[in-house]
């Protein structure tokens, strides 16, 4: 039964076998990569608010640290499993190696439902888990940052007990700090940035210029709006952007033949990303149903919302005129679609490409944090643009020299890499 | 209507005249409160009050004559234009006002005096006489003291004198407190005061002449003796065995309490009017600024009648008020009520729950630390008979026979109803007063609330069915008085409104004299723009129906937490939230993320707007971009957006502008002492009610105000269901007894349960995604309200899909009911969400949420119903027939020969249990430890709609319209429809083009018709009762379209019979 049901490790690790089958990595390298070095599990009790003493189970699993300390989120979740874990590490090592940045892959967390807890007891279990880890994690081993039900507040807490024990200050330590205590500029904008930073070189490699293009867009969340600035800026024209409408509980797409006015979508715009119908149309946008978005005739797709949104059937109702897929979302893709977007000759620039900005802006905090010396946000949108670009090319010249799809060449790079840096340490 | 409008006119000039005297009544009032001033000052006062109240203040002067001295104004002349009044003490004359005009004026009603001038003089002559003899007991009661004292230090005279004092002045005193004192010796075992006793008959050995007499015979009453030489008698006694000083104490305690008594004989009379009672209150509180005068006997007995003729007369209620409220309190009431003279009326649920509950806060009194700042806004009221006053007076008696009227005709004549009332009059009386509670209350908002004499009574709630209305009381007196006036007739019109009258008549009430008072009351806040509201306010309940944690327990209670005016605490929102607190465990939110609390964040607040004199709507942000920077309690209100994290600012470091604000009231649930002190509230008043209790409240930012209160349950649509007993175990589909709310969910026609062990088995992520997607698609296909979601673990989990289907609110949002599911799995059950992805939205949208715990001991889950029935969901959704195995949609009605699932909900009793039966309007009852349930409310419904639509099937035929078939289906067809439902038919048409469009405006007239006939009876009113579907031959065979309904697996359509 068990064996039967769906496990996230098993789906990480048959998705590693299929690369490691294109690379030939040998048995050893494949053994050494298919599970995390270290897996960290402890207890972690907490003096509750009515006085009893709760119990709860905290956890950090390293996956790999050839290339660098190890990153990743700590999560807190009610029944979180120990094989969802050792998959998110596992991705944090390719995603890391992907854009190159010199980091591995870790994951952690701890067994808990934050709407049981007050903030006091959080903090608790915060401060507990730093005390367990320790002699584990730092600046320089392994780095947390937030993840599911967890955020700066959390980080901050962890942070002061970190730099508690140790007796000294070390910002980096932690990443997901807000700006002014430790935090980068230009977070916000990385992942939207990084998108079209991926996306003007996947132009430029079709010959395209950007004022030529369209483009419909997803979503109109943090990373759609970036997106769709940087977009604008370098001349292309967005006609097209879809949302959800949480009134109604169903999604629409506004429409303007001469493209969107973002600042006026903006203004109508609430703060998950919902564009209020009545206002958009008195602004001459035509209302079409949400998924009408994959319809429109435009040369570039951004599907930046949920996944499974490019599926076997929506992507038939694309545009012939449709010449990229930028994956803004993390697995707007379905395999299905992916099948059919290799017959149709549309290029794609995969989601753990396309959306690595975030990552690497943690990075760039890790960095700044580690020097506490800050960058203006030009500077770091400007080392953010060196970054993906360098990622883009090393991905697109593995995909034209060994003629794989894009989503293959990305994780073939990000593995390849990871492998090498164990070899090279003479670990495998 | 010109007529009218003059006679209002006349009738607030008069009004105003009246204001004058009103003041100059007031003036004395002021001065003879007043303790400190000596007489002379007192007349000397008066004499420069006088002139204020007449026409012509300034040839007017007053003099009064009081005991041979005469006090006069300077410069004083009597002149023959002259009105005069006799002060009166014991109906004897003591002194006489005279009012003189220093000029000849123009004729009035007498003289140049007006009629009203006369009986101003008239008034204030008697206030004086009432004074003068207040004075004269207050004198008496400080000599008796003096006299004490001067025996007790001096040791000079004895109390000898004053009895002989007493025998010569008031023989029927001397007697009454002899008799004290023979009662007193006796209880202290005096041997000779017992004899005497004896000699009398009074004997208190009562065990001799039972035996004689058979005991329910009437004892023979024997002459007292009267003598005085008795009396004289037992004070002979009393000095052997009593000490002076204790003699002398009685004695004046006997005297005092004997003069306390037309208290007790007043508020005791039933004849005794309001005015009466409130001449002997004021009489009472002039003699003794404590009560210790009275008995404890006299003052519970004076309390009691007080309750019962002011406030309530239920036993219940009275019980529990003897303890808490005092006579003062009554004394401070009385100055703020308005009612006929003559008057036997009663303040009220609503007032009579406040003033219960504002005594057993102590609040002005001596509270404790927590409930120190705690207060009542400024409140007036009008009484109950106010009701009948105004009705008799404008002759509309025969309105209250519009309650045995057909509810449709009520229905139809309510709005005619409404503004007759607002078109009618009010007496003077009640005029003037509602004039002295503006001056009272000054140019501030209002709101007049119905307080009727069956609301907030035990069982029936009628919460909401009579009209509250605010006052934005801004602009000239005149039009003050008159926007007043008229919001009370609109209130009084709510008596008669539709919807009360129903709801009494489904709770046989509708014989009960309604009768109905009215609270006036300051709305608490402040003036912010153009707009007055509160910091914030909302209810208050000891039970949590609502809870979101499992550490939460049903004790903590539960706070609806709103921006601006508390009606959007009070109601359920259906596009904003309210903040949810439980006061026992505030550190454990709903929303644990920003994102959470951003979205769940109430966006909206009600206002008065001043400057239009309305009851507004409007956008929280944009108020705060203008006006946050007055307000002093914005830190306590919002926290500010940083990243992924909320945080508290002083109003300094806020950029109002700038800046992403979110009420929440973080600052002040963690920063203030607001969640101890609402906890502390509800527990002392749950204490002293002995019930659950639910308030109302308001905050100006600085206090807290207590707006309301009555027993929880009374407001809330969730009550405890019974649970019905001896179901047979093959009837019951679940049932539970952890973590139960309150509620009922009748008539579910299809379940829709993903199989937990399934579930468990999907191999992929994909795989449960699509069951959620499958899910989204049956919330739309399914009938609302009428389908209940069983699933395992967590619905609409984030992070990791195994824990629970994945679903958003949409996915959901038609559900009746939402249950997780927890298996043991091993040794360890997993926790539930509580449904705390979409908990606020379940709140607001009444779905319930349920947990199961299937492997608990004494649970049944009926597993084999839920996997053998037959599974619907390749017939609903064919593309989804491959998920048949985990996702299963069960069609009640088909599985069970026409039963449907009930599931009632009982947190008392912390149990659940899912029931199948037959549906409700069919005659079948249950047995519980509270009788029977009965099911009768909705019956009506679906009966009158099936009955209507066969009466249309009948009238049609192929020849008239091409129709071949007929068919009813949906809520008509399943017996489950309610007062708003529409008809679902189904016409199977091979007709023309034109015959189609006269089918449709056939049908058309029919659905307008029966609406309109919905209406009268219901009161919902949707423009078309009629919801129609046509289907073609071309349809039926490719079953496309609605013709899926015909010989349909789950809710198949219903052929009747045609013409």
């Amino acid at each position: 039964m068990a064996e039967k049901s769906f496990n996230a490790f098993e789906m990480a690790q048959a998705q590693f076998d299929q690369i490691a089958d294109l690379l030939d990595l040998e048995n050893g390298t494949r053994k050494f990569l298919r599970t995390p070095m270290r897996e960290f599990s402890f207890t972690i009790p907490v003096h509750m608010d009515n006085g009893e003493v709760e119990v709860f189970q905290g956890f950090r699993i390293q996956h790999n640290d050839s290339r660098g300390p190890s990153k990743g989120g700590i999560r807190f979740h009610p029944q979180e499993t120990i094989d969802t874990v050792r998959a998110l590490s596992m991705w944090m090592s390719w995603k890391c190696a992907v854009v190159e940045i010199p980091l591995g892959g870790s994951k952690g967390g701890v067994i808990c439902d934050p709407h049981n807890l007050s903030a006091r007891e959080q903090e608790q279990i915060c401060r507990g888990w730093v005390r367990a880890m320790v002699r584990n994690v730092g600046p320089a081993a392994d780095v947390p940052a937030p993840d599911v039900m967890t955020n700066a507040q959390h980080m901050l807490w962890m942070l002061d007990e970190y730099e508690s024990i140790q007796g000294s200050k070390n910002p980096g330590f932690i990443t997901g700090k807000p700006v002014g205590m430790g935090g980068s500029l230009g977070r916000t904008e990385a992942t939207g940035y990084g998108v079209i930073f991926t996306l003007r070189e996947a132009l430029k490699e079709l010959g395209l210029r950007p004022d030529n293009t369209l483009a419909s867009v997803q979503g109109f969340g943090n990373v759609a709006i970036y997106a769709i600035q940087l977009y604008t800026q370098m001349g292309g024209k967005v006609i097209c952007v879809s949302c959800w409408d949480q009134k109604e509980q169903v999604s629409y797409a506004y429409r303007k033949a001469d493209g969107i006015d973002l600042d006026e979508l903006k203004g109508i715009t609430d703060r998950f990303g919902g564009i209020d119908k009545t206002k958009a149309a008195s602004l001459g946008y035509d209302v079409l149903p949400g998924d009408e978005w994959i319809e429109q005739d435009v040369d570039v797709l951004i599907p930046a919302a949920l996944e499974n949104q490019v599926n076997g059937e929506t992507i038939k109702k694309a545009s012939n005129r449709v010449k990229i897929i930028a994956e803004g979302a993390n697995g707007p893709t379905t395999p299905e679609a992916d099948e059919i977007i290799k017959d149709r000759g549309i290029f794609v620039i995969p989601d753990f490409l396309a959306n690595a900005g975030g990552v690497t802006c943690s990075y760039f905090e890790q960095v700044q944090s580690n020097m506490n010396y800050f960058w203006e946000k030009d500077e770091v949108l400007g080392k953010l643009d060196i970054k993906m670009t360098a990622a883009f090319q090393a991905v697109l010249e593995m995909s034209k020299k060994k003629k794989l799809y894009m989503r293959d060449a990305a994780y073939v790079i990000a593995i390849n890499r990871v492998a090498q840096a164990s070899k090279d340490r003479g670990w495998v | 209507m010109p007529k009218q409008k003059r006679k209002v006119d006349s009738l607030i000039d008069a009004l105003q005249e009246r204001a004058k005297e009103l003041n100059c009544l007031y003036q004395v009032e002021e001065i003879l409160i007043n303790s400190d001033i000596s007489i002379d000052e007192v007349f000397e006062g008066i004499i420069k009050a006088i002139p204020t109240g007449y026409q012509y203040p300034d040839i007017c002067q007053a003099k009064i004559t009081f005991e041979g001295n005469e006090y006069q104004p300077a410069g004083f002349s009597e002149t023959s234009w002259a009105q005069f009044a006799d002060i009166k003490m014991h109906d004897n004359t003591v002194g006489l006002i005279g009012v003189y005009y220093t000029k000849e004026m123009p004729t009035g009603d007498k003289g140049p005096f007006l009629k009203e001038e006369a009986k101003l003089i008239q008034t204030i002559a008697d206030r004086i006489g009432h004074y003068i003899l207040h004075q004269h007991l207050k004198d008496v009661v400080e000599n008796g003291e003096t006299a004490k004292q001067d025996i007790s230090t001096k040791r000079l005279g004895d109390w000898k004198v004053a009895v002989d004092l007493l025998h010569s002045t008031d023989l029927d005193l001397f007697r009454r407190i002899s008799r004290h004192m023979m009662n007193y010796l006796c209880w202290n075992g005096v041997q000779e005061a017992e004899e005497i006793l004896q000699q009398l008959g009074q004997n208190t050995d009562t065990s001799q002449h039972t035996k004689e007499d058979g005991g329910n015979r009437p004892s023979q009453k024997r002459a007292m003796d009267n003598t005085s030489e008795l009396g004289f008698k037992i004070f002979d006694i009393a000095s052997k065995h009593i000490p002076d000083d204790e003699i002398l104490e009685c004695i004046q305690r006997w005297m005092l309490e004997d003069k306390l008594n037309f208290l007790i004989r007043t508020v005791i009379n039933l004849d005794s009017t309001l005015p009466d009672i409130s001449d002997a209150l004021r009489r009472f509180a002039h003699l003794s600024k404590k009560e210790m005068e009275l008995s404890d006997s006299n003052e519970k007995g004076v309390k009691v009648a007080l309750v019962r003729r002011l406030i309530s007369d239920q036993l219940d209620f009275i019980k529990i008020a003897k303890d808490y409220i005092k006579i003062h309190d009554f004394y401070n009431l009385f100055p703020q009520l308005i009612y006929p003279p003559n008057s036997h009326g009663l303040l009220g649920g609503k007032s009579a729950g406040l003033f219960l509950a504002s005594r057993i806060l102590k609040i002005d009194d001596d509270p404790s630390p927590n409930l120190r700042d705690i207060k009542i806004p400024k409140t007036w009221h009008v009484t109950s008979d106010g009701l009948h006053t105004f009705l008799h007076h404008n002759n509309l008696q025969d309105v209250t026979e519009q309650k045995y009227k057909e509810i449709g005709i009520v229905r139809q004549e309510y709005p005619h109803v409404v503004q007759l009332f607002k078109n009618s009059y009010f007496t003077q009386e009640i005029i003037q007063g509602l004039s002295m509670a503006l001056d009272d209350f000054g140019e501030v908002p209002l709101i007049v609330r119905s307080s009727s004499l069956l609301e907030d009574r035990l069982g029936s709630a009628f919460s909401g069915k009579y009209t509250s209305l605010f006052l934005a009381n801004q602009g000239s007196k005149h039009e003050r008085v008159e926007a007043l006036c008229d919001a009370i007739a609109e209130v009084y019109a709510s008596t008669f409104g539709p919807d009360p009258i129903e709801y009494r008549a489904e709770r046989d009430l509708i014989d009960f004299h309604e009768q109905m008072a009215i609270m006036i009351q300051e709305v608490v806040g402040k003036t912010v723009g153009n707009y007055f509201f509160p910091a914030f306010a909302g209810v208050v309940f000891s039970n949590n129906e609502f809870r979101w944690s499992s550490r939460i327990k049903r004790e903590d209670g539960l706070i609806r937490l709103v921006a601006g005016l508390g009606t959007r605490a009070v109601d359920r929102l259906s596009d904003d939230y309210a903040i949810l607190i439980a006061p026992g465990k505030p550190d454990l939110r709903v929303n644990t993320t920003a994102d959470e609390a951003i979205r769940y964040a109430p966006h909206m607040m009600d206002v008065i707007n001043l400057e239009t004199n309305t009851f507004d709507t409007i956008e929280i942000n944009q108020l705060l971009r203008e006006f946050g920077d007055e307000l002093p309690y914005i830190d306590q209100m919002v926290s500010v957006v940083d990243g992924d994290m909320l945080r508290l600012k002083s109003r300094l470091n806020i950029d109002f502008e700038n800046d992403e604000l979110v009420v929440n009231f973080e600052g002040l649930i963690s920063k203030t002492s607001f969640t101890a002190q609402v906890k502390e509230i509800i527990d002392v008043l749950q204490k002293a009610m002995g019930v659950p209790v639910d308030i109302e409240f308001a905050s100006d930012g600085k206090h807290f105000y207590l707006l309301q209160c009555r027993p929880q349950g009374h407001s809330s649509d969730v009550v405890a269901m019974p649970i019905p007993k001896d179901i047979p175990e093959n009837a019951i589909v679940f049932n539970a007894n952890r973590y139960v709310s309150n509620g009922r969910v009748p008539d579910i026609t299809n379940i829709v349960y993903v199989d937990p062990q399934k579930y468990s088995e999907i191999d992929s992520a994909e795989g449960m995604m699509e069951i959620g997607r499958a899910v989204g698609k049956l919330n739309k296909q399914l009938p609302k309200r009428q389908f209940i979601l069983l699933g395992p673990g967590r619905w609409g989990s984030r992070g990791d899909i195994k824990l629970g289907v994945d679903v958003t609110y949409s996915d959901i949002s038609n559900t009746a009911m939402l249950i997780e599911i927890a298996r043991k799995r091993g040794n360890y059950v997993p926790d539930l969400s509580f449904g705390t992805h979409f908990f606020q939205d379940l709140v607001e949208s009444s779905i319930r949420y349920l947990p199961l715990y299937p492997d608990d001991d004494d649970i049944i889950f009926n597993e084999f119903f839920l996997t053998h029935s037959k599974n619907l969901l390749p017939d609903i959704l064919p593309k989804y027939a491959h998920l048949s195995d985990v996702l299963r949609v069960i069609d009640v009605p088909g599985n069970t020969s026409g039963k449907i699932l009930k599931v009632f909900m009982n947190a008392d009793l912390d149990e659940a249990v899912g029931i199948l039966t037959l549906p409700t309007g069919t005659s079948e009852t249950f047995t519980t430890d509270q009788g029977l349930v009965q099911e009768s409310d909705t019956g009506d419904h679906w009966r009158w709609r099936s009955r209507m639509s066969e009466v249309i099937a009948k009238q049609l035929g192929v020849k008239d319209y091409g129709v071949v078939a007929f068919y009813i289906f949906g809520s008509t067809k399943n017996g489950t429809a309610g007062a708003g439902s529409d008809i679902d038919i189904l016409l199977h048409f091979n007709g023309s083009k034109e015959q189609r469009k006269d089918l449709l405006n056939w049908l058309e007239g029919w659905s307008i018709c029966l609406d309109e006939i919905n209406y009268l009876r219901t009161g919902y009113r949707s423009g078309a009762l009629l919801d129609v579907h046509l289907v073609t031959d071309e349809d039926i065979t490719n079953r496309s379209s609605y013709a899926v309904k015909i010989g349909a697996i789950t809710d198949a359509a219903k052929q009747l019979p045609m013409k």
